[in-house]
């Protein structure tokens, strides 16, 4: 009685066949917060109003939250909700698919992916399920237990040595469907690297010996200095809304909307006063390529018209038009890149770790000068917008050396502030070099509602799912590392 | 009056006996003199006669002391026992008849049976009582008239779905509603788009209707609950949550063609209008806008200052009183009409039975622009087409278009939204049209995403159209006269479209979205039973059933969503610029093989078992069959046992039933991957693992090969019977329904990898009583009064999840101010509440700006589902007369009001009023447990109100209700005075629905406005208002 029903019980429109590049090439484009408001909520409204790239005058309630230091679930679980099925465990089942089809390379490059969405998540939450996690399929294994931040530390640099050693030149890669070095192995060391680095200078204040170690194996491996080995992603701005650059995407259609001037858009947001202050005060040739003032329905990029919202704002003003903006001719723009970990980066961690001592291939202050550079050469990837003239590179590196005769701290400032105006647009990292850092040093609002006490969030506060659907874990977890609140520190972020 | 002489009789009854005793026995109904009936003496049946054809007796008495009592019996009347009195020598006595007590109702397969053999709880409902005051959805017409069945019609507008609950709710997330069958054969009752709970960011949350709401009521002939498990094990899984079956009206043998018209039209208005505050106006810190920008930013806030009329500036720049606008509501919502007009024509013959029906329902809802348009045509047939084979055959098209079905919920696109939270001082008619001269959305708020009311109504775009065709053909033949096979198959095919526009131009998403979906939906079924009846010895015969079923059911889907248009505005699919395209293909089948076996000894002791054996496609080959069987009995006490002369009939039937279903979730064995739609990225395909609810959900189910079968036992006890010579009434029953292995959809972990996983589930218990009574207080030849009055009672308890799961998240409201769980040891959808902290000694935890700080655990505020529900019906007849009316109520239950948050938010609510006068000082404790004590200034009364929505406690209130649901006055025009006409009845009515609340304790909305018939229930947030109706009702024949 049961005839044929193997047959009725087939899903015609999709395949039990995983096939690695495809589910490679989707966690690529997830992975880059695409879609789904990810980037929106996570990075845009919470991370980077906490690092004030960003300010907007919601109440703290909703929108305001991350200005205004709010609690709001939806936004700051989602990214817990978010990124274990759509990204990690894509990648788990990739890696299992290119494990059984024997391709080693296309496994070392998923893990390597893997690992940098797996820090960003302990960073912005803490102890997360990380060595029971993924195991909803096959084993049914429903209620992971979250592992504290210093073993998941400990297991992604292992991962990543494991991962970059695995790499052969020669042996089949990912190749097109890779569509960050279209599988280039000696790219996706460096790539490898490069995390192994940022992971390492994250343990600075917890652990300096373990971050030294860490650092100078990175550093001898060799990370991105170059700007050919720059991890981007390309985007278009035809087809589907998922060939367009999410954070393009995200910040314009949900903020500032094309047709909304400067005036109408939707959260409230406004590049922060901090931001816009510093690049203005310190005569930065990227503020035009970054920022805009409407003038009517014109975006005017005059630098000395050029001003931040202040964050903690909580109504709008009435001159909100006059506030600058993401620029519609750069970071707007649908195809801009979007890049991932680029020598911009590198340079100012190899400045700090020249700083510390920990190498001398180059000094602090050259490695300085070359963050900057980079970054700025960086922008010409947006378009001719993007473009900085040579001379006001040099005028700009010159005019801002690093104060070599200045203390560790004036130095540390001067790094992580320069890291914190090249890194725009990765508020995920930025918030956690700010953590870490301590620099550039912001001034905190204290609007209504906010739950800190006038005090800049350490973390976000897990998906509250999570106290009735894995409540074990989730307790043990608060045992561990404290409240469940965002002043909490995570275990790096060692006070 | 017979009552008074039964009493009278018992009165007096001593003397001496005659010798003889005659009389006549007549029919009560027809007044007919009965021929043939037995008249004995009670306790002595030596002692008896029999009447004439004039209905006569004479009856010789022995000599006996004390009061003599006859019993009179004659087959197709009541019994009756006669006292008689002192001396007395004749008597007229009247039977009733007793078609009631054999009244033959349809049960599962459509087989007909005398009522008093079941062995278990069945209503039946005439199809009249649905068409005077009528509702768009039939379903919402069974609201308070069955105990037991609780039918909730959904605040989401005219064409939205129901909830039809039958004895509780024995799944936690699988259909909850029961199987609808139309002559014997399933249809397809599914939800085509349940409104989302929490945040929706597209904005076009409707609610676009069910299956049921496809049949009209006119083509019912009559509409048989069976709520018991009984009649599920012979109709399989989907029967498990009771039957409702719709028996459609058929073609009479009659001279020339019957011609019938109903006509019915009514007037709506919202029948509920929130108390908001009328003493501080538009505003955030106790003072009035000062300019066109702050009059939007608090476009919605009614924090302001003192209403004074003075001139104060508008969203709209222009200046106006600010002053009280107590009409937004009556304002903004037109007047809803709805003109019902059906006409039947019907005839038949000895071999040819017919009836033809055509029907047109036009409603212009009361959100503006809002429309829907159904018709219904339906043809049903029956033929003998020799002594030994018949068919019967029914069909029924559907053309149901629906125009702007209004958003609930969340704020975007919801035209209810901003109606309710504009601020208390702008008159929303100054919102209209919405647009401004490039078609832009007016903004009335600081916020985007809560949408003008007259945008969403004027631009935006919610139409549907479906078409449907019911029909089902059966044959019967007789191979002997007590054997026949009969044959069947039905088939219900809905073909739905829809196409949803946020229009360029919005405020919140301003390149637009674009959805389009075409759903085909099949249900079609083929059956064959052998029947054979036979009589074994004497005064027991007994009934075999045998037979197979095979269930095909298709959902064939095809979206289009897209962002985006080329030209603004012009909304075709082809101007979409990020258009994806996904198809969904489910099947399932389910085969079974079912029979019965019912005895009948001497009409008075009724047996019957039955078994079925269900094979379903969507489970794992070792574990895909089920086999349940069912056992019952009826056994009429008042054949057996001679019981007291006031008992007319009695009766006590039981039944122990089970049934087996599987997930209706095809594909859920094996992890699938499916291509990104729409052509991947940088010229190369990208693939994901196939999400579960939609193409880009983002969500993953885990797929479970061990799931078996869940099974569903109901053991029930009823008691029927009717006292005082049929004046009273009753049907009381008990049950005890358990689902065990029920199969869930649970949300779990999203660090498994997944968001969902499905699980055979621990236990869930339903146990109930359930009383009818009815009766008529007075009856005599011009006035009848009739009441029949319901009671019901289920007590629902989750008894045990799994062993990894003490609760299931059901449902997040928007913002997660609330939650909806199935915890294990209490109700199914109990609310979840956040609360403010509170010390050991119970003191509020204050923040340093005199915030309450919430609690980080929930809180149970008890269960959205109201267990008790009850409803009285009176009718009154006086000559051509008749007055009806309906008064239903709902207890125990809780209702969470994101209106009443929103209004606390927004500054609406009474209860934000403490304070605006710089008097409200909050005591308790601070962080670190110091008293802590704070007055605040008026201008801190939004941050402190607006802090409430973390406290959404305060925001669950008792869904308890009494309504005056309907009252229908009808007329009988004596059309025999207008004989040239040729009428056979012509009624007019006036009929009222929803007419008013008796009683509610929810402040400012109706109690009843939960807008999704999910397993969540007990969310209200801005859903269509519920209207009062009024209209007239015409009904001729002809």
């Amino acid at each position: 009685c049961d005839k044929d029903f193997e047959e009725v019980n087939t899903n015609p429109n999709a395949s039990t066949n995983a096939n690695p590049d495809l589910l490679f090439s989707q966690a690529i484009l997830k992975g880059n917060y695409v879609l789904d408001r990810t980037y929106f909520y996570t990075s845009y409204l919470g991370a980077g109003m906490y690092v004030q790239h960003f300010a907007n005058y919601k109440d703290a309630s909703l929108a305001g939250m991350g200005d205004k230091y709010g609690i709001n679930d939806l936004y700051q679980g989602f990214y817990f909700t978010y990124l274990y099925p759509n990204v990690l465990e894509n990648l788990r089942q990739c890696m299992e698919g290119a494990e059984k089809a024997g391709h080693m390379n296309k496994v070392a490059t998923a893990r390597i992916w893997r690992v940098l969405h797996f820090q960003r998540l302990t960073d912005l939450y803490g102890d997360v399920p990380y060595k029971n996690a993924l195991k909803g399929y096959p084993e049914n294994e429903f209620l992971p237990t979250y592992d504290p931040q210093s073993e998941i530390y400990d297991g992604l640099l292992t991962e990543l040595d494991q991962a970059i050693s695995a790499l052969q030149a020669g042996a089949p890669t990912f190749g097109a469907a890779d569509f960050i070095y279209q599988g280039d192995v000696a790219k996706w060391k460096k790539f490898g690297y490069s995390l192994m680095l940022r992971l390492a200078m994250r343990m600075t204040k917890i652990d300096e010996n373990k971050a030294r170690t860490w650092a100078q194996k990175a550093i001898a491996g060799g990370v991105i200095e170059q700007a050919a080995d720059n991890a981007a992603v390309k985007y278009f701005n035809t087809g589907q809304v998922y060939n367009f650059n999410p954070v393009a995407y995200e910040i314009g259609a949900q903020d500032y909307k094309a047709d909304a001037y400067g005036d109408a858009n939707v959260e409230g947001g406004k590049f922060s006063k901090a931001f816009i202050d510093f690049l203005r005060d310190n005569n930065d040739p990227r503020l035009p390529v970054m920022a805009v003032t409407y003038n009517g329905t014109t975006p005017d990029t005059t630098s000395s018209i050029a001003k931040g919202l202040p964050s903690g704002t909580l109504n709008k003003p009435n001159n909100f038009k006059t506030f600058s903006e993401p620029n519609p001719a750069t970071i707007l723009r649908y195809d801009a890149p979007l890049l991932v970990l680029t020598n911009a980066e590198m340079s100012f961690l190899l400045s700090e770790a020249a700083l510390r001592g920990w190498t001398n291939a180059n000094t602090a202050s050259a490695y300085f000068k070359n963050g900057i550079e980079n970054n700025m050469r960086n922008w010409a990837r947006f378009g001719a917008a993007g473009v900085i003239a040579e001379q006001r590179i040099t005028d700009y590196t010159t005019a801002h050396p690093l104060n070599t005769g200045g203390s560790f701290n004036d130095q540390m400032n001067q790094i992580h502030s320069q890291f914190w105006v090249a890194l725009l647009l990765d508020e995920l990292e930025c918030f956690a070099n700010w953590r870490r850092t301590g620099y550039p040093v912001l001034t905190p609002t204290n609007a209504p509602g906010n739950q800190t006490g006038g005090v800049i969030p350490r973390r976000f506060p897990y998906l509250q799912t999570e106290r009735s659907n894995n409540k074990t874990a989730y307790e043990a977890a608060l045992a561990r590392q404290g409240a469940d609140n965002l002043l909490t520190r995570v275990w790096w972020d060692k006070q | 009056c017979s009552l008074l002489c039964c009493i009278s009789a018992l009165a007096q009854s001593n003397g001496s006996n005659p010798s003889e005793i005659s009389g006549t026995v007549s029919s009560t109904v027809s007044g007919q003199k009965i021929a043939g009936a037995t008249v004995m003496l009670v306790n002595n049946n030596s002692v008896a006669t029999t009447t004439n054809n004039n209905g006569e007796f004479t009856l010789k008495l022995p000599a006996i002391s004390g009061a003599i009592e006859l019993l009179i019996t004659h087959v197709g009347y009541e019994r009756k026992q006669v006292r008689l009195q002192a001396g007395q020598t004749t008597i007229a006595i009247q039977l009733n008849d007793a078609r009631a007590l054999d009244e033959v109702v349809v049960t599962a397969l459509g087989i007909k049976k005398e009522k008093k053999a079941l062995a278990y709880a069945v209503t039946e409902v005439k199809g009249e009582e649905f068409t005077q005051a009528r509702e768009i959805n039939i379903a919402n017409a069974l609201t308070g008239k069955i105990a037991g069945v609780n039918a909730s019609s959904l605040a989401s507008g005219p064409g939205g779905s129901s909830r039809v609950i039958i004895r509780g709710n024995g799944s936690l997330n699988g259909d909850n509603q029961p199987l609808y069958v139309v002559n014997g054969m399933p249809i397809d009752n599914t939800t085509n788009s349940m409104p989302a709970s929490g945040n929706g960011s597209v904005g076009l949350n409707n609610d676009r209707g069910d299956g049921i709401a496809g049949i009209n009521p006119d083509d019912i002939e009559a509409i048989t609950v069976l709520k018991g498990g009984t009649a599920a094990a012979l109709y399989g899984s989907r029967a498990s949550n009771g039957v409702i079956i719709i028996t459609t009206k058929k073609g009479v043998k009659q001279r020339g063609i019957g011609v019938e018209y109903n006509s019915t039209l009514t007037v709506e208005r919202p029948a509920i209008v929130p108390d908001w505050q009328y003493e501080y106006g538009s505003g955030q810190y106790a003072a009035k806008p000062i300019d066109q920008a702050q009059a939007i930013a608090y476009g919605r806030l009614s924090y302001g200052a003192k209403m004074d009329g003075s001139e104060v500036v508008q969203f709209d720049g222009v200046k106006r009183p600010y002053s009280p606008q107590k009409d937004n509501i009556k304002n903004f919502y037109r007047t809803g009409t709805t003109f019902t007009n059906t006409v039947s024509f019907l005839g038949g013959s000895d071999s040819f039975t017919w009836r033809a029906s055509l029907s047109d329902l036009n409603n212009h809802g009361i959100v503006p622009n809002n429309k829907l348009n159904k018709k219904i045509a339906s043809l049903s047939v029956g033929a003998n087409l020799s002594k030994r084979i018949s068919i019967e055959g029914y069909a029924q098209y559907n053309i149901e278009k629906s125009e702007n079905r209004a958003g609930v919920a969340d704020a975007a696109g919801n035209p209810n939204w901003g109606t309710y939270m504009i601020a208390n001082t702008v008159d929303i008619r100054n919102l209209d049209p919405g647009y401004d001269a490039n078609g832009k959305e007016v903004p009335w708020n600081a916020v985007g995403f809560a949408s003008n009311p007259y945008f969403v109504v004027n631009k935006f775009k919610n139409n549907d159209d479906r078409n449907r065709f019911i029909g089902n053909l059966s044959i019967r033949y007789n191979i002997l006269n007590n054997l026949f096979v009969k044959g069947r198959v039905s088939h219900d095919y809905s073909n739905f479209k829809y196409t949803g526009i946020v229009p360029t131009g919005n405020l919140y998403f301003a390149d637009g979205y674009y959805q389009n979906y075409l759903s085909g939906i099949t249900e079609t079924n083929a059956e064959l039973t052998v029947n054979y009846n036979t009589k074994i010895i004497d005064d027991l015969t007994v009934n075999v059933m045998a037979g197979g079923n095979q269930r095909r059911s298709v959902t064939d889907n095809t979206n289009l969503d897209g962002t985006g248009y080329s030209v603004p505005g012009f909304y075709d699919v082809s101007n979409v610029v990020s258009l994806t395209t996904s198809k969904a293909l489910g099947r399932l089948r389910t085969n079974s093989v079912f029979g019965s076996v019912d005895f009948s000894y001497k009409n008075l002791l009724f047996l019957t078992a039955s078994g079925r054996n269900d094979w379903f496609s969507t489970l794992a080959p070792q574990n895909n069959n089920i086999f349940y069987p069912s056992v019952g009995a009826s056994f009429i006490l008042s054949e057996a046992f001679q019981l007291p002369v006031w008992v007319n009939f009695a009766k006590i039937r039981s039944s122990l039933a089970q049934v087996g279903g599987a997930t209706p979730i095809p594909y859920a064995l094996n992890l699938t991957y499916s291509l990104v739609p729409g052509g991947g990225h940088d010229k190369r395909p990208l693939q994901m693992i196939t999400n579960f609810n939609g193409a880009n959900s983002g969500q993953l189910m885990v797929p479970n090969q061990n799931l078996k079968p869940l099974t569903s036992t109901t053991f029930e006890v009823g008691l029927e019977a009717r006292f005082l010579n049929g004046r009273l009434s009753t049907d009381i029953a008990v049950y005890d329904r358990r689902t065990t292995n029920d199969i869930v959809r649970a949300s779990i972990s999203p660090s498994t990898g997944f968001n969902h996983a499905l699980f055979n589930v621990g236990e869930m218990s339903n146990k109930g009583l359930e009383v009818l009574v009815s009766g008529f207080p007075v009856k005599n030849k011009n006035f009848n009064w009739e009441v029949s009055y319901n009671i019901a009672y289920n007590k629902n308890k989750v008894i045990r999840i799994t062993d990894e799961l003490s609760t299931i998240e059901a449902d997040i409201s928007v913002n997660r101010y609330a939650f909806i769980h199935h915890p294990e040891g209490k109700p199914y959808s109990t609310i979840m509440a956040t609360t403010g902290l509170k010390d050991a000694k119970g003191n509020q935890v204050y923040a340093a700006d005199g915030r309450e700080i919430a609690s980080p655990t929930l809180v149970d505020m008890g269960t959205g589902v109201a267990p008790l529900t009850t409803g009285i019906t009176n009718t009154f007849n006086y000559k051509r007369l008749s007055l009806s009316f309906l008064i239903d109520g709902r207890f125990g239950g809780k209702v969470y009001s994101a209106t009443n948050l929103y209004g606390t938010r927004m500054g609406l609510h009474k209860m934000t009023l403490p304070g605006r006068d710089g008097k409200l000082t909050v005591n308790g404790v601070d962080n670190g447990g110091n008293p802590f004590s704070k007055t605040f200034t008026p201008d801190q009364m939004w941050s402190y109100y607006n802090n409430w929505q973390v406290l959404s406690e305060k925001f669950v209130y008792s869904s308890d209700f009494v309504k005056l649901r309907q009252v229908i006055i009808s007329y009988s025009i004596p059309v025999e005075k207008i004989s040239f006409l040729k009428m056979q009845s012509l009624t007019l009515s006036l009929v009222g629905r929803n007419l008013a609340i008796l009683h509610k304790e929810a402040d400012n909305i109706d109690p009843e406005s939960t807008f999704s018939n999910s397993n969540a229930q007990g969310f209200e947030m801005f859903g269509v208002p519920r209207t009062r109706s009024f209209g007239v009702n015409l009904m001729v024949k002809f």
